[in-house]
């Protein structure tokens, strides 16, 4: 029990530290990178609690291919100009710090509704169940219309990016 | 990772080991590919270090060792260090995820004057239950080693091949990801140790809630039921690991030779690692799941390896059930490695064989072509198996 | 923990390894005199123009996109493909397959439109 702890709060500890550097690095690059590390280390946080699947899900979804786009969008543009108009200057400067102070009272906001504190801990280990299987059940019959719904969102999404791809004007405008 | 100090060694000397298998194997399989293309195109080949050239192997080392340390000027260092290492890790933490022969009983014995055991010793790194999204998820890094090194060595034909090369792999993830369902679907499990028992059996296949045996000496192998699936998966494997026909990223009369075009030394030859690794992963993932795994079933399974062995291992002296489990477990892996070669050797024949792709038909091919096949071979299957297994409830 | 601790040791082991040889090699290699010239980033033996933007195609970021999305799509077939034998054996084979059947539905008139829609044609 007591390494179990040590390895959470240790994964935790790592887990926050690239989420801080993701925010406070300067190059965008770094911070998309650090964002990567953020990403892997939280699968870890979900493969830890048990949901190997959903760990699996976000190594492929988001450490995988969200995140290759970004990486890859930041290294091909030269963005020395909008960093600089986006890291210096008291409006920008302003912005971040009332996103800041928002976000954190939507996290304290959060924590002082929820009920998790109230929660008993489980005398005894649960039995290992396989959850990927009872993920499957669930999503194919309780959560049956969220699912069809969800792959005509990605039909919508699909259409959307070719229509904007197509917009005219930019640099691959035809002349 | 164990129980007590004996299974944590053991299962650590057990990483490292598979990680040092992978590391090993590229050495092998440079010698294999210069003396096979030399002998697909009716040359030589590098044949006077050492009997056949073998031991061009350490003069290779020995100058990728002693080559000069170059960082490029304008480039960031850092990122061009780590990129050559971040280019291991995926092969490494996916073929550790694979088991490698079946997992060895180990009755209670006496060391040191201690009892220990009894032990399950996988033949594995680990096994997690959803072995193969695991490998999915961890090999989709990939695309990263070759945005770091493009990124890293700041030269534009070095970032245009990392480009190439991550599109490239995204593009094939998908014809992959999407051909391994058929897999899941017909074994109904994401885990290789019960994907593999699935096919130690004769050929078989229900009709209409009917078990009928097809044969008593073809085993229950996945390419009988998936021939389309296992043949595009391997075409994306090559593409995933940028292996010709599919090497766009490095094509020399374009872009130097791409995402690695600065690289010199050991730091290229861990580019290579990363490669062969791939390779390696990829040939163990078609023999685990359309040749049958470890198992060569009419002849040798994991149920009767250890009896199999016993002759043998009696006439080397050893007499215990553990050493019985040992050795048979050692003998299906070498039955697995056999396999594994085989594909390695398509993989070097297909290099020398076939010409490179033009950038359009590589997109054109997994965009328009495998996708596609991929997505009717997974309807397919479910049609298939709806129909076959008819009156539905046990 | 104990689960994920094999990974991060052998992913440790990896990279200490990395390290460690090039590390190594660059102990005992040549040291190179740093040089204005032979520092450059190597382009063809032209000197080095780092100047200007580089432009890349579009079609890129675009296959990006649409791979993100018809992975996501793939990744939901995966329980389903898990659990597809279990619903079979149950009695309800009818109703997975027509459950499935609507999002392959989607999922194919949304890749063969993007065929049709010459959004993935490099030329």
């Amino acid at each position: 029990m007591l390494w179990e702890a040590i390895g959470f709060y240790s994964l935790a500890l790592f887990l926050i530290f690239f989420a801080c550097q993701t925010l406070m690095a300067t190059n965008p690059i770094h911070s998309a990178l650090y964002l990567v590390l953020t990403m892997i280390g939280l699968a870890g946080v979900f493969f830890n609690l048990g949901a190997h699947f959903i760990a699996g899900v976000q190594m492929i979804v988001y450490a995988g291919a969200v995140m290759v786009l970004f990486v890859m969008v930041l290294m091909l543009f030269d963005l020395k100009a909008e960093v600089r108009a986006f890291s210096r200057g008291l409006i920008s400067g302003g912005l971040k710090v009332t996103a800041a102070a928002f976000l954190l009272g939507i996290t304290i906001g959060s924590i002082r509704h929820s009920q998790l504190a109230a929660v008993d801990q489980p005398a005894e280990a649960l039995p290992i169940r396989d959850f990927t299987r009872e993920l499957g059940v669930l999503l194919y019959t309780k959560y049956l219309f969220a699912f069809e719904a969800l792959g005509v969102l990605l039909l919508v999404v699909a259409v959307g990016v070719v229509a904007v791809s197509r917009m005219k004007g930019g640099t691959h405008a035809k002349h | 990772m164990g129980s007590d100090i004996f299974e944590i060694s053991v299962n650590f000397v057990k990483l490292i080991a598979i990680f040092l298998l992978m590391v090993q194997i590229v050495p092998l399989l440079v010698w294999v590919e210069r003396r096979g293309s030399a002998y697909i195109q009716n040359r030589f080949g590098p044949n006077r270090v050492g009997p056949l050239g073998l031991t061009q192997l350490l003069a290779d080392a020995v100058k990728f060792l002693t080559k000069e340390a170059f960082v490029p000027s304008r480039g960031y260092p850092f990122i061009y260090y780590i990129a050559p290492i971040v280019a291991m890790i995926p092969a490494a933490l996916a073929l550790a995820a694979i088991p490698l022969s079946m997992p060895i009983k180990i009755e209670p014995f006496q060391w040191l004057g201690e009892t220990w055991g009894p032990y399950t010793f996988l033949f594995q790194g680990y096994n997690f239950g959803i072995g193969i999204v695991f490998v999915l998820g961890v090999s989709s890094l990939a695309a990263y080693a070759l945005l770091l090194a493009g990124y890293g060595s700041n030269n534009k034909y070095s970032l245009y091949g990392a480009l190439r090369a991550s599109a490239q792999t995204i593009s094939y993830e998908l014809a992959m990801g999407l051909s391994i369902v058929g897999v899941i679907l017909l074994f109904n499990s994401f885990d290789f140790l019960e994907i593999i028992k699935g096919q130690e059996a004769p050929l078989h296949f229900m009709f209409l809630g009917r078990k009928i045996e097809l044969s008593a000496w073809l085993p229950n192998w996945g390419i009988f039921y998936q021939p389309l699936g296992a043949v595009l998966l391997f075409a994306a494997m090559f593409a995933e690991a940028n292996r010709l026909p599919f090497d766009l990223p490095e094509a020399e009369g374009e872009l130097v030779a791409g995402y690695h075009t600065e690289y010199s030394g050991f730091k290229f030859n861990m580019f290579f690692i990363g490669e062969y690794g791939h390779m390696f992963v990829a040939s163990a993932l078609m023999v685990t799941f359309y040749f049958g795994g470890y198992s060569l079933y009419p002849f040798l399974t994991s149920e009767n390896a250890s009896q199999v062995v016993q002759p043998v291992a009696q006439l080397l002296g050893f007499n215990s059930t553990n050493a019985y489990n040992v050795m048979g477990a050692l003998l299906l892996h070498l039955v697995f490695m056999a396999k594994v070669v085989l594909f390695l050797w398509i993989f070097i024949w297909v290099r020398w064989t076939l010409p490179r792709f033009r950038y359009d038909q590589l997109m054109d091919l997994g965009w328009r072509t495998m996708l596609p096949w991929a997505l009717f071979n997974t309807c397919l299957t479910a049609v298939v198996i709806l129909i076959m297994r008819h009156p539905w409830g046990s | 923990m104990s689960q994920l601790l094999p990974v991060l040791a052998l992913a440790v082991f990896v990279i200490v390894f990395g390290s460690v040889l090039i590390w190594f090699s660059n102990l005992i290699a040549e040291r190179a005199k740093p040089d204005a010239v032979k520092g450059e980033t190597y382009e063809c033996g032209l000197p080095a123009d780092y100047s200007g933007p580089t432009k890349i195609p579009i079609k890129f970021y675009l296959t990006a996109i649409l791979f993100i999305l018809f992975d996501i799509e793939i990744i939901f077939m995966y329980p389903w493909a898990l659990t597809y034998g279990d619903f079979i054996a149950e009695g309800y084979g009818l109703y997975i397959f027509a459950a499935m059947f609507f999002f392959l539905s989607v999922f194919i008139f949304g890749l063969f439109w993007e065929l049709k829609s010459k959004a993935l044609e490099w030329e």
